[in-house]
């Protein structure tokens, strides 16, 4: 399916659980969903075959403190039809959490064991969410836009 | 290591005859692990329990680097992802930031791009194999992967000055124009090479106990690999058709023939022949770009200062020697990205060791490992 | 012409003369086996100073690089600057090892192996003892380095380690006995257990027994690779997954003398391979005429068949410790028990034809 026809047919079936769906100028389709119904259409996605996401490709978050978020961003390929979506959820940055789609792909088991180590989203459901890159006892969360190294680099004058 | 690790390691029970399970640390340092990676090894006498990677010693923040660099200063922290096949993510990387900002390189600058990841492709697989047949106690390849490498390293040389970390690939196009006698040299290269991958297949693919060593050992079923979300080479040998080039291409690669190699059983011969098969692949597209490439700029006239739009962003995927490689860029009107992701596929890869190395023997951890082609700097970035 | 007969008489004189000088003639006998032991020690010392040499220059060449080239003409004294790095190398112990067996394994190591050369005929009456077990004698010292590697990885105090020496004990013991059924044939043939015999019993029948008993050259062979813990068979200090195995904690002098014992066991099992299978220091039949002295040809056999083990070594991959059972026991085993079979019936058959 091309960009255009993939969209038509996503705000057809998930009409009222996607708070929106666009492509950008760049030609790749975004569509952002709610809180709620994340898992219920991540799930869709990955089993209706016309849609067929197998693969995730990618499962990161970006930081806007600004805004007072941080967005977790899906990225997804379809192996039999040759398409790509990208899903996103925004989360609260004071408490994020989001629910896990480690039973839809398993390769999000690490991908968010990598998010909840460098930005600290709480994954509700998660296996075995515990920090990946930065030892057990880390206590910050390195790639939020707020990190500091307080005084650990010492930079000359 | 702390507790919590260890208690989650520990929950094996024993088995009635009252034996008990060896916990073996194949620790950072370690000639087989190619790189900083440690693996917690359960072992009951020789057989695997359980495997835990425990990541993270070659962490270097990369990507939170990368986001107080401007776009052409992060090219040169792209080298580092991957050093073993630095043109790749150097591709990727200018790739996703030209696409974002909406530059098009001119056509000699994308050949000389094709010529010069297919190269690396090459390069990258004569490492992978030598260190592969170095693990299983085939010492000898290794040097003959080296002795073709350096001569691979010396065309690289020859055109942008650096051995490993090239730098070349830049957003727009090409650093430098490559010399006259590149040409005849990359030629008088690859027939040699053709000579040489016969010798390799001699010494190892038919090999008696080569084969016992790797046929049936670590089987990805590829249902699994693809949830799991494994790439590349791993993938196909499993017989899943997933190449970059061909679903999603970018450069010329619809423009060029060739096959992609697949496997059929998914276990490390597969795998390991997948791969010999892509070296056969790369030589044919070299030659094919070689015989079409004509002169031109190498360089798009771009702003002196590259800022991508506010509320930019893209992902980009390309095939780099070790699986999908993704770049996700963000951009926020200013010089220097938001966000950076570098997508690699060893992370994933790596993924399933666990699962995959169950019930085998430790010795066939070094096999699976080496099959997967993984590097470490990718896994941690 | 110069035989090797004549070399040990002359340094036996020598030897004689000095004992006169010195008024000790009276001890000649108790001085003779001291004198005998260094003479040994000095010759396989020298002897395996050159081996290391030609592995490293072998490897290089099938690996197309140089090897050494400058420490000395050709390299030559490669092993030599080796051997005075490892004594003067600081001896790293762990601190929880257990002392006395961590001490004596590389001796031991050492000894058990230097032991086979006793019964090697290097020409003609040259043996340093002819005892008339000797087939028997060398086998059963063989089985000592199993000792050895178990109590070294076991007293290192370190998993790897002992993981290293339970391979190891597991290999040797079943590669043991390929070993002695490939020889069986032979003793059948001949019908003695010293190995001067057997060689004599070469030159008068004219042929050498490779030419008859062909397989059992190939599974000696192979059993003495996997005795020696060499390549495809050297689980136990596979560099790649264990690091060192047993040794892994041993430096300096106790590294070399379990090195020294791994060239002498190969050393060893090479000669015991020339004397019964290629004929010893008998010349080949067509290049008699060079009139060159029996040990020259005893020497460049051994050799042979080491470049032999050499190449093994680089060529192939290593075999995973199950398999490795698998090939010693389901393959080897049932192949030399047909080739006894199938010698016995020959020797009826020859018999009863006379």
């Amino acid at each position: 399916m091309n960009m255009d026809e993939l969209k038509a047919k996503i705000e057809a079936d998930f009409k009222g659980h996607i708070l929106s769906a666009f492509i950008t100028p760049q030609k790749e389709l975004i569509v952002i969903l709610e809180l709620e119904s994340y898992l219920s259409v991540c799930q869709k996605l990955h089993d209706i075959p016309e849609y067929g996401f197998q693969h995730l490709s990618c499962l990161t978050a970006v930081d806007y403190p600004k805004e007072n978020k941080i967005t977790i961003v899906n990225h997804l390929w379809s192996y039999q039809h040759a398409h790509q979506l990208t899903v996103k959820l925004d989360t609260v940055r004071d408490y994020p959490k989001a629910p896990t789609v480690e039973n839809i792909w398993k390769s999000a088991n690490w991908f968010e064991r990598e998010v909840f180590d460098l930005y600290g989203i709480t994954f509700e459901g998660h296996s075995d969410l515990r920090r990946i890159m930065m030892p057990d006892d880390y206590q910050k969360y390195p790639l939020r836009k707020d990190f500091s190294d307080d005084g650990f680099i010492i930079k000359p004058n | 290591m702390t507790d919590l690790l260890l208690s989650q390691i520990r929950t094996g029970q024993e088995s009635q005859f009252g034996t008990d399970e060896y916990v073996v640390n194949l620790g950072p340092q370690h000639p087989s692990t190619h790189g900083v990676l440690r693996l917690i090894v359960r072992l009951d006498g020789e057989t695997v329990k359980q495997t835990t990677p425990v990541l993270g010693y070659l962490h270097r923040s990369i990507e939170k680097i990368c986001e107080n660099r401007t776009y052409p200063q992060c090219i040169t922290y792209t080298d580092r992802v991957d050093y073993v096949s630095a043109m790749s993510v150097n591709l990727a990387f200018a790739l996703a930031a030209e696409k974002l900002m909406g530059i098009e390189a001119p056509p000699r600058a994308q050949w000389l791009r094709m010529i010069m990841v297919e190269l690396q492709r090459i390069a990258s697989h004569l490492l992978w194999m030598g260190s592969f047949a170095g693990d299983l106690g085939a010492l000898t390849p290794l040097l003959y992967g080296m002795r073709e490498r350096e001569r691979i390293i010396d065309l690289f040389e020859m055109t942008c000055g650096q051995r490993l970390t090239y730098n070349y690939i830049r957003i727009g196009g090409v650093m430098i124009d490559i010399l006259p006698e590149f040409v005849s040299k990359c030629r008088a290269f690859l027939d040699y090479f053709e000579k040489c991958m016969e010798e390799y297949e001699e010494l190892l693919t038919y090999n008696p106990i080569f084969l016992e060593r790797t046929k049936g050992v670590a089987v990805i079923d590829p249902e699994k690999g693809i949830n799991a979300g494994v790439t590349g080479p791993a993938l196909r040998g499993s017989g899943v058709s997933c190449d970059v080039r061909k679903q999603q291409p970018y450069l010329y690669y619809e423009q060029i023939k060739f096959t992609e190699a697949l496997g059929t059983d998914g276990d490390c011969w597969s795998r390991y022949r997948v791969r010999m098969d892509e070296m056969k692949e790369s030589v044919s597209i070299v030659r094919q770009c070689l015989d079409r490439i004509e002169p031109g700029p190498i360089e798009a006239k771009t702003p002196p200062v590259l800022k991508a739009p506010a509320g930019s962003e893209i992902y980009y995927r390309i095939e780099s020697s070790r699986g999908e490689m993704g770049i996700y860029l963000v951009g926020d009107g200013s010089a220097k990205p938001w966000k950076a992701k570098f997508r690699c596929a060893s992370f994933n890869n790596i993924y399933l060791l666990d699962e995959l190395t169950r019930g085998w023997k430790l010795a066939d951890i070094m096999a699976t490992l080496g099959s997967l082609d993984m590097i470490v700097p990718e896994v941690d970035r | 012409m110069i035989t090797g007969e004549k070399i040990v008489q002359w340094i036996a004189g020598l030897v004689h003369w000095i004992y006169g000088v010195f008024h000790i003639s009276n001890y000649a006998n108790l001085l003779d086996i001291v004198v005998e032991a260094v003479v040994m020690f000095a010759f396989v010392a020298v002897f395996v100073m050159f081996l290391v040499w030609m592995e490293r220059k072998v490897s290089a060449h099938m690996q197309s690089r140089i090897g050494p080239n400058r420490v000395g003409p050709l390299g030559l004294f490669q092993t030599l600057a080796d051997a005075i790095k490892l004594t003067i190398k600081e001896d790293v112990k762990p601190v929880h090892r257990d002392k006395i067996p961590y001490f004596i394994a590389p001796i031991v190591a050492f000894v058990a192996t230097f032991m086979g050369l006793v019964v090697i005929p290097f020409d003609q009456g040259v043996v340093v003892q002819d005892l008339n077990v000797g087939v028997l004698y060398v086998i059963a010292i063989t089985g000592f380095t199993v000792i050895a590697i178990l109590t070294a990885g076991w007293s290192s105090n370190n998993k790897y380690a002992l993981l290293g020496g339970f391979r190891s004990a597991a290999q040797i013991v079943s590669y043991e006995v390929p070993l002695v059924l490939s020889l069986v044939p032979i003793i059948m043939i001949t019908g003695k257990l010293s190995l001067n015999a057997i060689v004599l019993y070469q030159q008068q029948a004219g042929y050498w027994f490779v030419t008859i008993q062909f397989i059992a050259f190939i599974i000696f062979l192979t059993s003495a690779t996997a005795e020696a813990n060499r390549a495809p068979f050297d689980i136990p200090e596979a560099e790649s997954e264990l690091i060192g195995g047993f040794h892994t904690e041993y430096s300096g002098v106790k590294f070399a003398m379990f090195f020294l014992g791994e060239y002498i066991a190969m050393v060893v099992s090479a000669s015991v391979a020339t004397a019964v299978f290629l004929g010893g220091w008998l010349p080949l039949p067509f290049l008699h005429f060079l009139h060159l002295p029996g040990f020259v040809w005893y020497i460049s056999k051994v050799l042979f068949v080491i470049y032999l083990i050499m190449a093994f070594r680089w060529t192939f991959p290593r075999l995973r410790v199950d398999q490795l059972m698998d090939f010693g026991w389901k393959v080897l085993i049932p192949i030399s028990i047909l080739n006894i079979l199938g010698t016995g019936l020959a020797i009826l058959i020859n018999q009863g034809m006379k």
